[in-house]
């Protein structure tokens, strides 16, 4: 009757190459996902004190109702990227897959937590000279020679001005010495 | 009238020079990111929110008023030049904007936008300086009921009416309502959701949650499409004004845009896309060029960015008079508050009337400095827009871990928000939309110590939602704002055709 109820009753290929079922994959995850956290939230909900007859809204009223509300919106989610597919978040989440590089977050991801671990050992102008460059490479630049110039000349005036004009204390690691 | 004589008051601190300076650092900063795609004016105010903790109030919210109104007026360049709305009110104005650009009429363009957003923006001052205090006066016999029903509305309307779906909304929303649970319970002083982690005791700070959904996750997004987006600048030709004829066309759009947009803005009712989608259709149907409609009519231009302004001053109204934020922008901004220890609602224009007014007379200060500088200087903004995107992307991110990490001095908060910019990620790239976690998170405690007292008031009965008329009303309203989306679909169903798309306005990104 309806396109849903045909895509279901389907059992060959799909016609269309953006949309259909396949590409509702990514968003069923992010609900399973979901669902685990709510109910993971709700179990800790449940643990935190209930109200008393003179206050009846204790600490754990409103985080009961948030998990329940996470809980009920995965299952809602879970719904309609399964039972009742939801046709534009499958032609979305289809667009995004074909322009979606993986290896490029992945690395962008590891370029951070690599940042955030060497910050303090390295010391901010180090680490944000270094930063620079390789995330812009990450992000697709190959002209690395001029990032690199960029990221040094961005990580001393932020120092100067952030360590000497605004009073926020950043890590001196290496050039400890020098500063 | 109490009002003029407040704002003249209000002018005499606002233009003491250290204030000017203060402003025109505010507007600059604002323009500079409204140009810049990807970030806007709730990233940028996150990130100096750590950084004004030494000024006092007054500079810092005449600043923060400055980068809220440039980011719209610098949103606007981007759309009609590079076709990416850099927020999503601009997506209407790309609409047109952009296709004027292609026509070679790109200075007209910015220039409408520019004088557009001045009228009305002045406009809606105005009425924020006669309205604001009116509705202040009324919201002081409003109850902590009728405040939890009135942040109700604020949810419901925020999540039903930005983004392409209620039920990612709602998700949004919920998750934002999470994280504002974190740390420990003000009332009874127990720990909620913290997992054992001394850190987590404090709640997560503001500035860590928006800096990470909104920098990390799109400059993650933006990773990941690099291989993938190209976009191409088109060059601004001829002079940056209109011609007369153009002139004759844009200054009852301005208008109606401005009558548009602030009413719509002033309600909690989510921010600045809808009145910029209803001001574009209005202007299709009443315009006698509509063929150029889809070529790039000035109209179309001229009506949403009117809207778009006016409404951006609208949400100062229930964020001043209520403290309740109806974007994402403004609840960054009540959190600013609330970091100088003011509660935004009825009481502030009786404490703290001083800050009140100067902010409101920054708001006229800001919006001729804003005038004067995009108008004659858009071309060196437009040079922005050259900046190449993976060392943007790159400084957005040195940026996001600096801010983060003055906040407190400590590597947890970035670690905590990288991986809340991983959360950011798979929002944007399964569209949903990142104000309502923004609005949850700072909203949220509100909520619930109004729904406390509420209910203490009420000797520990939840009836006074029902019992009373002002909270039952709201809480309808916000019943009937979740519905209304989906009147069209149901309304067709009901008369035996097949069920329609749901109405939608705005793709809601980032205000």
């Amino acid at each position: 009757m309806t396109e849903d109820e045909r895509a279901i009753g389907d059992p060959g290929p799909q016609p269309r190459p953006a949309g259909g079922r396949g590409s509702l994959l990514g968003p069923r995850l992010f609900a399973i996902g979901l669902l685990a956290f709510g109910l993971f939230v709700l179990l800790d909900a449940l643990r935190i004190g209930r109200g008393t007859g003179f206050r009846p809204i204790g600490p754990g009223f409103v985080p009961t109702i948030v998990a329940i509300g996470l809980v009920v919106l995965a299952i809602a989610l879970l719904v309609r990227t399964t039972v009742r597919p939801d046709i534009d978040l499958a032609d979305y989440a289809a667009e995004q897959a074909a322009s979606t590089s993986w290896p490029t977050v992945g690395l962008a991801a590891g370029v951070l937590a690599g940042y955030a671990l060497l910050l303090a050992p390295l010391g901010y102008i180090l680490a944000t000279t270094i930063l620079i460059p390789v995330a812009a490479r990450v992000l697709g630049s190959r002209q690395t020679i001029r990032d690199a110039i960029v990221g040094l000349a961005m990580s001393v005036a932020v120092w100067l001005v952030f360590t000497r004009f605004l009073g926020v204390r950043l890590p001196a690691g290496l050039l400890e010495p020098f500063l | 009238m109490d009002a003029i004589a407040n704002l003249l008051g209000g002018f005499a601190t606002a233009l003491r020079p250290e204030y000017l300076l203060f402003a025109a650092v505010g507007v600059t900063l604002g323009t500079f990111v409204g140009v810049l795609p990807g970030i806007g004016p709730a990233l940028t105010v996150a990130l100096l929110l750590p950084l004004t903790y030494t000024l006092d109030p007054i500079a810092a919210f005449i600043m923060f008023a400055g980068i809220y109104y440039g980011g719209m007026y610098g949103g606007s360049t981007t759309s009609i030049l590079l076709n990416t709305p850099g927020e999503s009110a601009s997506v209407v104005t790309a609409l047109e904007g952009f296709k004027m650009a292609m026509r070679g009429r790109g200075g007209a363009a910015l220039a409408t936008a520019a004088v557009g957003s001045f009228v009305a923006g002045t406009v809606s001052t105005l009425a924020i300086t006669f309205l604001a205090p009116l509705i202040a006066t009324v919201a002081i016999s409003f109850q902590p009921a009728d405040y939890f029903a009135l942040m109700v509305l604020a949810f419901a309307s925020v999540t039903a009416l930005v983004g392409r779906s209620l039920l990612r909304g709602m998700i949004s929303l919920f998750l934002g309502l999470f994280i504002g649970l974190i740390g420990i319970d003000r009332v009874s002083g127990q720990a909620r959701f913290t997992y054992g982690i001394p850190q987590l005791l404090d709640g997560l700070d503001i500035v860590v949650v928006a800096v990470g959904l909104f920098a990390v996750g799109e400059a993650l997004y933006v990773a990941s499409r690099s291989r993938h987006d190209s976009q191409e600048i088109v060059p601004v030709e001829g002079s940056v004004w209109m011609t007369r004829d153009e002139l004759r066309r844009s200054w009852k759009p301005w208008l109606r845009g401005a009558a548009i947009g602030f009413p719509l803005g002033a309600l909690p009712a989510g921010g600045a896309e809808i009145p910029t989608f209803l001001s574009y259709s209005l202007e299709k149907r009443l315009s006698k060029h509509r063929e150029e409609f889809g070529k790039g009519a000035i109209e179309g231009v001229a009506g949403p960015e009117a809207a778009n302004n006016a409404a951006f001053s609208g949400v100062l109204v229930p964020l001043l008079t209520l403290g309740i934020p109806t974007s994402a922008t403004a609840a960054i901004l009540l959190a600013a508050f609330q970091i100088y220890n003011l509660q935004p609602g009825p009481l502030l224009f009786q404490n703290s009337p001083d800050l009140v007014w100067a902010l409101i007379a920054s708001l006229y200060i800001g919006n001729v400095m804003l005038l004067l500088l995009n108008l004659p200087l858009v071309r060196i903004w437009v040079k922005l827009l050259e900046i190449p995107r993976p060392l943007l992307y790159s400084s957005i991110l040195v940026f996001a871990t600096l801010g983060v990490y003055s906040v407190s001095n400590s590597l947890i908060d970035v670690l905590v928000m990288y991986v809340i910019g991983v959360i950011g990620f798979v929002m944007r790239r399964y569209d949903f939309p990142v104000g309502p976690t923004i609005l949850g998170v700072i909203l949220g405690p509100l909520m619930e110590k109004q729904l406390r007292d509420a209910v203490a008031i009420n000797q520990g009965s939840l009836s006074v939602f029902v019992t009373r008329p002002l909270s039952l009303t709201l809480l309808l309203i916000a019943v009937v704002a979740l519905v209304v989306p989906y009147a069209p679909g149901i309304l067709r169903r009901l008369r035996g055709e097949r069920g329609g798309e749901r109405l939608v306005f705005g793709s809601g990104s980032e205000d």
